[in-house]
């Protein structure tokens, strides 16, 4: 039995009173990709900005790599080694890839220079086009202007940003935690298929990944596992391999009774 | 296994995008390279003389100034418009003290340092989430305000130790001609080259990208706040060293031929792009069609006719490139819009 990444048991968390989140247990493992669903309103957001450190559970448990935590910011949750993706792109338009994959660890040149801060773009580059290659991404050369990417490039040099993150950043003791929010909403088929590639070899990187999206064919395609939020409840925490797309609708709607076999 | 992005476009931009982008990011130059041709055809043969191109550069300078400090701000995304009370005013405290018999050095330093704070506290309010354009409306007319109580009302004649940094040339060259290129050198290496700068003009394109990274956003938006500030003060300074006299009289011509400067140089007024030697050659273009209109005895008000006319077709020309290249690059990129079944 391995110890999960990501832990959470019995979340309950309170808008005055309307109950968001209703004593839901969630975990996930290294290497493991889940797919949380539910329809809006369901809570799911909410779930993922509890595991993000943006919202503070009423009541429950978090652990990370099996040590109890408690987030207070995002910045805590990121120091745990865990890295969201959010669904409105966090990119700075203007500035090329390279820059925007080193935003905030920015490599400077050598003495004297680093007293004046001068940056390496050359080094930067370098390092970015090592860190894409290691999670088999191309797209376009570092100097390229984020605005001049295509949707897709953008949500994978995003997706990418968290990744090495959490692969780099690594004094956690695990393999880091990444949370995706509506990776693919306003992508088309072919851009779609560039995240889900991400997404797999993140995996195999041994990163858990939890996948928030209403995208059924893309979660069938690589969740391990799917967890379908109604209502601030967990209805369904079952295996892929053990369901099928009209049971996982019918729980979203609320169709199918609960089913936790996972 | 690779993640192979299936466009074409991922090694290089195909030459017809290319050409477009290579109008949009140097056109601005081309445009003052043929007004300085036309000129020296047009206004034959008093234009073309390494004298008049120095006076071109010298009449610029002021512009240039005040256009680094508004460039700055835009590009961290914000607007300045208190430059011209932080220049009266700055130019009012540094010469009330050389009135008063206190050094010169010590003058220039309390003048930059007033229009630093100036930035400073404009920052620190828009910080409370207030709209910069308002709060440094507000702050212009404090300013001008409080130079006028520095000033008794009056001007501060008499600023002769001045000259120095005014009307003063060394090796032929106008003293504000140095004092513009160290401005313009320093912050452009600041905002290509340097961690922080790289930071500013990343916190003018999307402050919250660049809160989730861990990085103080807030942090830069004083920062071009500041720097703002202190480019306005410098300015102020440099007025007063040229007429010798410090005005509490705020100019607002000032900060207008600065916006035009920077807006003409592509600066994007949302924050986030542009460059400060194409701030420096918007000044230019401005200095170069007065210039050439005034040696042709064309009155001086069809040069403000021309400048607005360049402006605006620059805005539109600008608009234009960027949504074709945009259009183009998605056709190139295979984007689909709606996802088609496998």
């Amino acid at each position: 039995m391995t110890t999960p990444a990501l832990n959470l048991s019995n979340i309950e968390l309170h808008y005055g009173f309307v109950r968001a989140l209703d004593s839901v247990n969630f975990h996930v493992n290294p290497g493991e990709i889940v797919g949380l669903l539910g329809d809006n309103g369901a809570g799911k957001s909410t779930l993922l900005k509890v595991m993000s450190g943006a919202h503070r559970p009423t009541t429950g448990k978090i652990e990370v790599n099996g040590r109890e935590l408690h987030f207070h910011t995002p910045k805590d949750a990121s120091d745990a080694g865990i890295q969201m993706v959010y669904q409105d792109l966090s990119l700075v338009e203007a500035q090329d890839i390279a820059t925007n994959l080193q935003l905030g660890r920015e490599q400077l040149r050598p003495f004297p220079f680093n007293l004046f801060g001068i940056v390496d773009h050359g080094a930067m580059q370098r390092s970015s086009a090592a860190q894409l290659d290691r999670l088999g991404v191309r797209t376009a050369p570092m100097t390229r202007p984020v605005e001049m990417l295509s949707g897709g490039q953008r949500q994978v040099i995003a997706i990418s940003r968290a990744a090495v993150r959490v692969m780099e950043g690594n004094k956690t003791g695990h393999n880091g935690i990444i949370l995706l929010d509506e990776p693919t909403a306003a992508l088309g088929y072919e851009q779609t298929r560039l995240v889900e590639g991400l997404i797999l070899k993140m995996a195999q990187e041994g990163i858990a990944i939890v996948l928030v999206t209403h995208n059924l064919p893309l979660c069938f395609k690589v969740a391990d596992r799917i967890v379908v939020l109604n209502r601030g409840r967990k209805v369904a925490d079952v295996r892929k391999n053990d369901t099928d797309n009209d049971s996982v609708v019918g729980w979203i709607t609320g169709a199918k009774a609960a089913e936790v076999t996972a | 296994m690779t993640i192979a992005d299936p466009s074409p476009q991922s090694t290089r931009l195909p030459f017809n995008i290319a050409a477009l982008v290579f109008v949009r990011e140097r056109g601005i130059i081309v445009l003052w390279v043929l007004l300085l041709i036309f000129f020296a055809i047009y206004d034959h043969p008093y234009f073309a003389s390494v004298s008049n191109f120095l006076l071109i550069l010298n009449a610029a300078s002021l512009t240039a100034v005040f256009a680094a400090g508004v460039g700055i701000g835009a590009i961290s995304g914000t607007l300045d418009l208190s430059v011209a009370g932080v220049a009266a005013f700055s130019s009012v405290v540094a010469g009330k003290l050389i009135i008063l018999g206190y050094p010169v050095w010590l003058a220039l330093i309390a003048g930059m340092s007033v229009g630093i704070l100036a930035g400073f506290v404009n920052g620190l309010i828009t910080r409370r989430g207030l709209n910069p354009l308002v709060v440094t409306i507000g702050t212009l007319s404090m300013l001008s305000g409080l130079a006028a109580v520095v000033a008794d009302g009056y001007t501060i004649p008499g600023l002769s130790k001045l000259t120095f940094m005014g009307t003063a040339r060394y090796f032929g060259i106008p003293a504000h001609v140095y004092i513009v290129t160290v401005v313009y050198l320093i912050g452009t290496i600041f905002l290509t080259k340097t961690r922080d700068g790289i930071r500013l003009v990343a916190v003018g394109g999307n402050p919250e990208a660049v809160r989730r990274v861990g990085i103080n956003s807030a942090r830069y938006q004083l920062l071009g706040f500041v720097l703002c500030g202190a480019c306005s003060a410098l300015g102020g300074l440099m007025t007063a060293a040229l007429v010798t006299e410090a005005s509490p009289q705020a100019n607002p011509g000032s900060i207008f031929e600065a916006l035009t400067a920077v807006a003409l140089s592509g600066v994007s007024l949302g924050g986030g792009r542009g460059s400060l030697p194409k701030v420096f050659v918007g000044a230019a273009i401005l200095a170069t069609i007065s210039n050439g209109l005034t040696i042709a005895g064309v009155p001086p008000y069809w040069a403000t006719v021309t400048t607005g006319v360049l402006l605006i077709s620059a805005l539109v020309i600008d608009r234009t490139l960027t949504r074709t290249i945009s259009e183009r690059l998605v056709v190139m990129s295979g984007h689909i819009s709606h996802p088609k079944k496998p």
